[in-house]
């Protein structure tokens, strides 16, 4: 049953994405985005990542998602259609940059199966010897927050100190200018 | 096999209550409008116009689906199951009794959250589906409402999970009552664990609560489009706002949709903050109200009657305030309740480290 849901999520994951970056039509486009997004969130589930797969749908769909539909509502007709003319030739120089660099991470992640295929490194094979690893039912949260105030806590304190610095950036552009 | 089974019953349970629920939901809200504009409501059909709302959906159900030339078609059929579906599958992690809900997930509140600001995506695909700039003006006052007030409902419920230090719904719940493992305080002076009641409810646990639950009602009337808040569909100025083209057996999605959300806001306000299932009823020494009315049944017969009450204050707040306009509604949000909550959220806090250790 797991592994018939997993193939199904993967398959829309693909599906979908491949329909986004294939349609004419970019209002439809980023809606289908949708899809692909909540296909990868329930992908983590099946790593046992609830809570990224929660902030996956909080954060890029009820967020991201509807920040680029709202860029694509107010953004200029005519540099749509400039664009779209672009990628419609196959062999433009767009095309191959992405296929380049699409091949090549291909390549890095098929390295890395291989690779630890053959070897796996000594600490996850003694992790499950010693029955130490994470099951359905953890309170993973729980292990998250201690680990972000104990261990992580410096990257975690930049990381808020930089969203705070998006934000006044954010409040400072959209303020109006009062003396002009 | 039994298990499949249960994952079939459940979802058409819930959905069946769903239904049933907006019927007399909506018979309700004629009947307060009524009441409170001083005329009778429905009083045609049956006896005092019980049956109104049933020949309402059977006529929405008998109508032909139109969608009008210019629509994006797939957009404009695929926006009411979106917007339907992300409202139900938030009744997915919500308790109804002691240990009796659909799913016992350690980040129950947290997925509610996530699920309901998908409710945001399917306004937007029908308000731009239907391309109609009525439809679309709806649309974009919805989303940026409800991406503001999702703010102030984040804010309080973290206020609110910082107390219960738990994002588990079925064991937040636990904790407001007399089947708790922890010790309970009210007003973090005088033990309840055993005297159970009211007294024992998170509103009553810290008293910043009490703020935190009238943010946290006030945002949620927002969220989901109630008047006063109800600049997305303002009859008025915008027909109906981004609901304007559909009809039919679309439109009775839309529709279930709305009081879901109300429900649903209903029962997570109640079960964060006014105990969930557990009785009103304290233990008062020999008199053992709250264990006597305390188990399954009774848990859903509170966990119900709370919520249809919050719901029938929805509903009377509707009828009586005007709406607001698109300005004061923001600064309601950005220069009130998000301060607010965020001093709440420090109160919680402190309250925490300080009291409740």
């Amino acid at each position: 049953m797991e592994q018939i849901l997993f193939y199904a999520f993967a398959l829309l994951a693909i599906g979908s994405a491949l329909l986004v970056i294939n349609l004419k039509n970019t209002a439809r486009a980023l809606f289908l985005f949708f899809i692909t997004l909540f296909a990868m969130a329930g992908l983590f589930l099946f790593a046992l990542a609830d809570f990224v797969a929660i902030v996956q749908v909080m954060v890029y769909v009820g967020g991201v998602l509807i920040l680029m539909i709202f860029a694509f509502m107010l953004s200029n007709k005519e540099l749509l259609t400039d664009l779209q003319s672009i990628s419609s030739r196959f062999i433009a120089i767009p095309n191959w940059q992405s296929m380049l660099v699409t091949l090549g991470f291909l390549a890095v992640l098929i390295y890395s199966i291989v690779e630890w295929k053959d070897q796996t490194p000594d600490w996850i094979v003694n992790n499950i010897n010693t029955n130490n690893i994470i099951a359905a039912t953890d309170n993973n949260i729980e292990q998250l927050g201690i680990k972000f105030m104990t261990q992580y806590i410096l990257p975690f304190e930049i990381i808020s100190i930089f969203l705070l610095m998006a934000l006044i950036g954010a409040a400072h552009l959209s303020r109006k200018e009062e003396n002009r | 096999m039994t298990e499949l089974l249960l994952h079939i019953i459940v979802p058409v349970a819930i959905f069946g209550f769903i239904a049933v629920f907006t019927l007399f939901a909506v018979y309700a809200e004629r009947k307060i409008a009524g009441f409170v504009q001083d005329r009778l409501g429905p009083m045609e059909t049956g006896k005092y116009g019980l049956l109104q709302t049933i020949a309402d959906i059977l006529k929405l159900l008998q109508k032909e689906l139109i969608t009008p030339k210019a629509a994006d078609s797939i957009l404009f059929a695929a926006a009411p199951i979106v917007i339907f579906g992300a409202v139900f599958l938030g009744f997915s992690v919500i308790p109804w009794a002691p240990d009796f809900l659909p799913a016992n997930t350690n980040t129950g509140l947290f997925f509610i959250m996530a699920i309901v600001s998908i409710d945001a995506i399917g306004i937007l695909m029908a308000g731009w589906g239907s391309n109609n700039k009525y439809s679309l003006l709806g649309a974009i006052r919805a989303i940026a409402q409800m991406i503001s007030y999702e703010i102030p409902v984040g804010l309080s419920l973290i206020a609110a999970v910082m107390i219960t230090q738990t994002l588990n719904l079925n064991d937040i719940a636990f904790n407001q009552g007399i089947l708790t493992n922890e010790p309970i305080y009210f007003l973090g002076l005088w033990d309840v664990s055993q005297v159970g009641g009211f007294l024992a409810w998170n509103i009553f646990q810290a008293p910043h609560l009490i703020v935190v639950y009238v943010i946290f009602f006030i945002a949620s009337l927002a969220e989901c489009n109630r008047a006063p808040f109800d600049i997305p569909e303002a009859e008025s100025e915008l027909i109906g706002g981004f609901h304007t083209e559909y009809g039919g057996i679309r439109f009775a999605f839309i529709f279930l949709a709305e009081y879901a959300m109300m429900f649903l806001v209903a029962m997570l306000g109640v079960v964060i903050f006014l105990g969930g299932w557990n009785t009103p009823l304290p233990n008062i020494g020999s008199l053992r109200l709250a264990e006597w009315t305390t188990g399954l049944f009774w848990g859903i017969f509170w966990t119900l009657s709370k919520s249809l009450f919050i719901v029938g204050v929805q509903m009377w707040i509707r009828w009586t305030l005007p709406r607001f306009r698109a300005d004061q509604l923001m600064t309601l949000c950005w220069k009130i309740m998000i301060p607010l909550a965020f001093i709440c959220m420090g109160i919680s806090a402190i309250w925490r480290i300080l009291v409740m250790i």
